[in-house]
């Protein structure tokens, strides 16, 4: 019996001694900032970076990362709950937004807010520093274009795209490829048709930031025109897609294909980068326009797919926001985001251009004025883009249904919304 | 009486941490889930939910998705339940007879239970995909050669049925080997004088003398494969498409992964768990009537 009284004597205290230091840490004030971040690929260079900037300026950064295999919203919840709040963290756009609404301190007039559009705003204020870009469009290779007489920026509209398919189509042997674009449309790929494709609807040849198609379909209400105008869209990519990717393929056939030289055209976004330099892809490519509705476009899809955010209890906010906007404004912030963490920074101002094809493209874009379509996909109701209307696309796609069927069907989804 | 009272308190105390365990994984949680499938959870905190009585189970009834993928879980086990017991019999016949090798076989049979069922699927993904076309291609097969056997719904279930039957079978097959084993010898020798064939004395003597083992592995194969769920993810993540009485629906999502989907990427917490409550009852009934109609056959020796 003693010894169990001593053993959980001993566990008891060793339990509070942890607890204790646990929480020491905490109390203490003075110049420093804790930043608690997803992307476990960039947690390294992020904390050399914050190294140099505690040398150069005094205040001290701490970096703590988690994500990957562990999940970063729950973390958070746990940092929030154990009183390490952290001073800057991370949220991935409106549905992270509605979460920590009650914990997030708007940023004023810092000099980064001037230098991209692509900041995380609600309410009026802005509220997210974008983390990085990223961006799809019609990726294409430039060597089979130019083989084909076609200049990539006449590609802007649907008329121009259908000539250039027909085209290619024409001179398949001549190029080798199995199809025009590399699409894909199974069971694995709804992100690519539900929320990627379908965004198209929402945003293209809108101003960035315009959310009337969006609102209205959260409302239920279908914009028919519009409705018809994408489905041509739909249906030409179909067409010239190849029936084997487009039906059952997954991620490595569709990219595979345009990687081997078997298509002209991906319907992916830079993020293919990676996988595209892992199997030794150097050939030239960009990205040209989705012509999803009818009329011009000159602009791709770009969106950050997270933001940091301020803690508006933390007591260090002026530290937190002044070492956010050197990191978008100093040069050495820029050689960090570029060169070492490898992404594509959301700013005007930034002259590194990424090694990477399709993320060199994108930069280019991304200074380019009035050249973005906002990222509307992930402010629909949930799982109405890759659950709900992505099935109606492999369904048209195999020929189950017609183009006025797939028309019809989409619009009583989103009329179901209500 | 000091004696009982002291039987009862080490009884109970002995009993007490697993029933304890079992109450807070198994017996709460079921409690709250039919609590919660009657009303409009949605799993965030600090929204309370509303009551709205039968209100999931009565939508539940009028969804075609759901009807759907019922009556494709019903066949999708019907044809399991069959093929894996036919497959699992067969072999466990073949490595109790004197064979070279018996015991390899037995282990090589056995083998793809042990891959996980996502691991699994990824490599019958790879084989329907990418082998059987080229095996096509090299008999030169065109039928063969453009299959898309995940691209057709009703391929699709059957390519299922095949991965599940490869990954279940070794496993049946092994309770088979220990019933066969367990066959009196001086029954068969007692057949074979009277001149009985191979068949008669396996229709007569061999089949009554496992019907126990048959009630166990059906009703195995029958609540596993109902409740089929990483398999199907890996192998067809549900898809591909089928029209259902005018409506667009997923031919493989079969019960387990559809209640997952509505639970989980529709968020729509309450009406997933009300769906896995009639899940469990129809599984349970079900399960049950296989069970006595298979014990009725059971001999006693």
């Amino acid at each position: 019996m003693k010894k169990v009284i001593s053993l959980a004597l001993a566990v008891s205290l060793l339990i509070t001694t942890v607890v204790l230091t646990g929480c020491g840490g905490a109390g203490k004030g003075g110049k420093s900032v804790v930043i608690y971040q997803n992307k476990v690929e960039i947690g390294e260079q992020l904390a050399a970076f914050a190294k140099a900037y505690e040398e150069e300026t005094g205040v001290q950064v701490t970096v703590k990362t988690s994500g990957g295999d562990s999940p970063y919203a729950e973390n958070l919840k746990a940092e929030f709950q154990s009183d390490r709040q952290p001073d800057i963290f991370v949220i991935e756009g409106m549905g992270g937004y509605n979460t920590w609404k009650s914990k997030l301190a708007p940023y004023g007039d810092d000099e980064w807010i001037n230098l991209t559009s692509l900041g995380f705003k609600a309410d009026g204020k802005v509220y997210g520093f974008p983390v990085a870009v990223e961006a799809w469009g019609m990726a294409y290779n430039k060597k089979m274009l130019e083989k084909a007489g076609i200049d990539p920026s006449t590609l802007t509209s649907q008329a121009a795209y259908k000539a250039a398919f027909e085209k290619i189509d024409s001179m398949k042997d001549d190029l080798g490829i199995d199809s025009v674009v590399a699409m894909a449309a199974g069971p694995d790929m709804r992100w690519v048709t539900g929320l990627h494709n379908f965004n198209g609807y929402l945003s293209a040849g809108l101003p960035y930031g315009d959310t009337t198609v969006l609102d209205k379909l959260n409302n239920g209400e279908a914009d028919m025109d519009r409705l018809t105008q994408y489905a041509d869209w739909v249906e030409l990519l179909f067409k010239y897609a190849d029936k084997k990717v487009l039906l059952t393929g997954n991620y490595d056939s569709q990219v595979g294909q345009f990687a081997t030289q078997k298509a002209v055209f991906v319907h992916q976004g830079n993020w293919i980068d990676p996988w595209l330099m892992e199997h030794g892809v150097d050939f030239e490519m960009g990205f040209a326009p989705h012509a999803s509705v009818h009329g011009e476009h000159n602009a791709i899809f770009i969106g950050a797919p997270s933001y940091y955010v301020i803690n508006n209890e933390s007591k260090n906010q002026e530290e937190a926001r002044a070492f956010l906007n050197y990191m978008a404004t100093n040069p050495k912030g820029h050689e960090y985001m570029v060169k070492e963490a490898k992404m594509i920074p959301a700013f005007t101002n930034v002259k590194l251009i990424p090694e990477a094809p399709l993320s060199a493209d994108v930069s280019s874009w991304v200074a380019k004025e009035n050249a973005a379509y906002t990222w509307l996909q992930n402010d629909m109701p949930d799982g109405f883009g890759m659950g709900t209307i992505a099935p109606l696309y492999e369904s048209y796609a195999k020929g189950d249904i017609d183009k006025a069927e797939f028309i019809k069907q989409l619009a009583t989804k989103i009329d179901d919304i209500k | 009486m000091k004696k009982k009272v002291k039987d009862k308190i080490v009884f109970w105390s002995f009993l007490a941490p697993a029933l304890l365990c079992f109450g807070i994984v198994v017996i709460i949680p079921f409690f709250m889930g039919v609590y919660y499938s009657m009303t409009d959870w949605t799993a965030i905190a600090g929204i309370k939910p509303n009551w709205v009585g039968l209100d999931n189970y009565v939508s539940m009834l009028g969804n075609r998705a759901f009807n759907y993928s019922f009556i494709r879980t019903f066949v999708f086990s019907l044809f399991s339940v069959l093929s894996i017991n036919i497959i699992a019999l067969s072999l466990a016949i073949l490595v109790t007879r004197e064979i070279k090798f018996k015991n390899f076989f037995r282990a090589g049979f056995f083998v793809p239970n042990l891959i996980g069922g996502l691991v699994l699927g990824y490599i019958w993904q790879f084989i329907f995909k990418s082998v059987v076309p080229s095996i096509g291609g090299v008999l030169g097969i065109k039928a063969l050669e453009d299959i898309m056997i995940l691209a057709e719904p009703n391929l699709a279930l059957f390519g299922l049925i095949v991965a599940f039957s490869w990954q279940y079978a070794g496993y049946i097959m092994m309770i088979y080997v220990a019933a066969l084993l367990n066959v009196p010898q001086e029954l068969i020798e007692a057949s074979e004088i009277d001149g009985a064939n191979f068949w008669e004395r396996f229709k007569n003597i061999t089949i009554p003398m496992i019907a126990q083992a048959i009630t166990i592995t059906s009703f195995l194969t029958l609540v596993t494969s109902f409740k089929q769920y990483d398999i199907i993810v890996a192998l067809t993540n549900g898809g591909p498409v089928d029209i259902f009485k005018g409506e667009i629906v997923n031919s493989t999502e079969l019960l387990a992964v559809h209640i997952y989907n509505v639970a989980f990427k529709y968020n729509n917490m309450a009406e997933g768990q009300a769906r896995a409550i009639v899940f469990f009852i129809v599984l349970t009934v079900v399960s049950m009537i296989q069970v006595n109609m298979n014990k009725k056959k059971e001999v006693e020796m």
